[in-house]
């Protein structure tokens, strides 16, 4: 490893960043760059920063699988819909899809303040609009406490059991 | 060679982090692996036997990857006594901290544009090839490589700003 080329070329620094945080690199490799970064406040700073960036790239997102017509969101780890959390536009994402049967799991949503139900709405309108369907799984009792308080659950179905919520969609 | 307090505390961290990256996160002995790296070092230093402070990342590293070897066979060594016995006691981690840290990232990366997020996904997360990513995103290399920097740049500024308003805002 040149200590040259790695401030010469970002994009060597960045793949070598990169590959030493998924432990791809091999022995001497390592051995080198710990040698570096230990006297090189540059390079340890972009390591910091790129294991920050991939802890983000990392964190929890919404999976998407499809259930015949249906499309079963789910978030990947815990999640906050609040203002400015990342699952938040990761749900809008998804409906930007014109996609219209949408349930959409809220087992793993610990926390919705009034952003998080403004945008849960704001997503209803959409599949509305678009002769959609949004319907609402599995919420904590937290998040079910607030949807009954906002009145928000006279307009979103809710259901416990997936398999009843999918069966929904196809009553009229 | 002398080494003022200011460049102890950045070697200090900086062990910190690799032995962790060696020892795993959870290691209950991170800090002390890091102590004894840099009491060697400094024991190192009074016997003058770092005459080439260009060398001196390399010496430390030397040292500190014989004390996480120490410390593996120690352990391979001397597993726990009794095999009932509780594994000792494990400081609690900063959950705080931690929560500030998942946040912050979190505003960084709400604040990207989709374009970043994605260059940002494929690079670091899906472990993609320049050439893959440029073909799939219709990019020149020259475009990937200032879309790349520039997102990570924008990324890091935001989330470090997050970090210092932390306790502005909640005072």
């Amino acid at each position: 490893m040149d200590k040259m080329q790695i401030h010469e070329n970002p994009l060597f620094r960045e793949e070598l960043i990169r590959d030493y945080l998924l432990k791809r690199l091999d022995a001497e490799t390592v051995e080198a760059f710990e040698s570096h970064y230990l006297s090189c406040e540059e390079c340890f700073e972009e390591l910091r920063a790129s294991q920050m960036l991939m802890a983000g790239l990392g964190q929890s997102k919404v999976e998407a699988r499809r259930v015949e017509d249906i499309l079963v969101l789910q978030f990947a780890g815990p999640a906050q819909l609040t203002r400015q959390s990342f699952e938040l536009q990761e749900l809008q994402r998804a409906f930007q899809q014109p996609d219209t049967k949408v349930l959409i799991d809220l087992g793993r949503v610990t926390k919705i303040d009034s952003a998080g139900l403004g945008q849960l709405m704001a997503c209803y309108s959409h599949a509305v609009k678009n002769q959609g369907m949004l319907k609402l799984l599995n919420p904590t009792a937290e998040v079910r406490s607030l949807l009954r308080l906002t009145k928000i659950d006279s307009v979103l179905e809710t259901y416990d059991d997936e398999r009843q919520a999918l069966g929904s969609f196809d009553r009229p | 060679m002398e080494i003022d307090p200011g460049t102890l505390e950045h070697y200090r961290r900086k062990l910190r982090y690799k032995v962790r990256y060696h020892l795993g996160s959870f290691c209950p002995d991170v800090d002390d692996a890091v102590q004894e790296t840099l009491v060697r070092f400094l024991r190192a230093l009074k016997e003058e036997k770092i005459r080439n402070p260009e060398s001196t990342g390399a010496f430390l590293s030397g040292i500190c990857n014989n004390v996480i070897q120490e410390y593996r066979r120690r352990q391979w060594k001397e597993p726990l006594l009794d095999p009932d016995s509780s594994p000792p006691e494990r400081p609690a981690p900063p959950e705080a901290d931690l929560l500030e840290l998942r946040q912050a990232i979190s505003i960084a990366m709400t604040q990207l544009s989709q374009r970043d997020r994605d260059i940002l996904r494929a690079f670091f997360l899906e472990e993609r090839d320049k050439e893959e990513i440029c073909q799939a995103m219709d990019l020149s290399d020259a475009q990937f490589r200032v879309a790349l920097f520039r997102a990570k740049q924008r990324f890091r500024r935001i989330y470090q700003e997050e970090l210092k308003q932390k306790p502005r805002r909640e005072h």
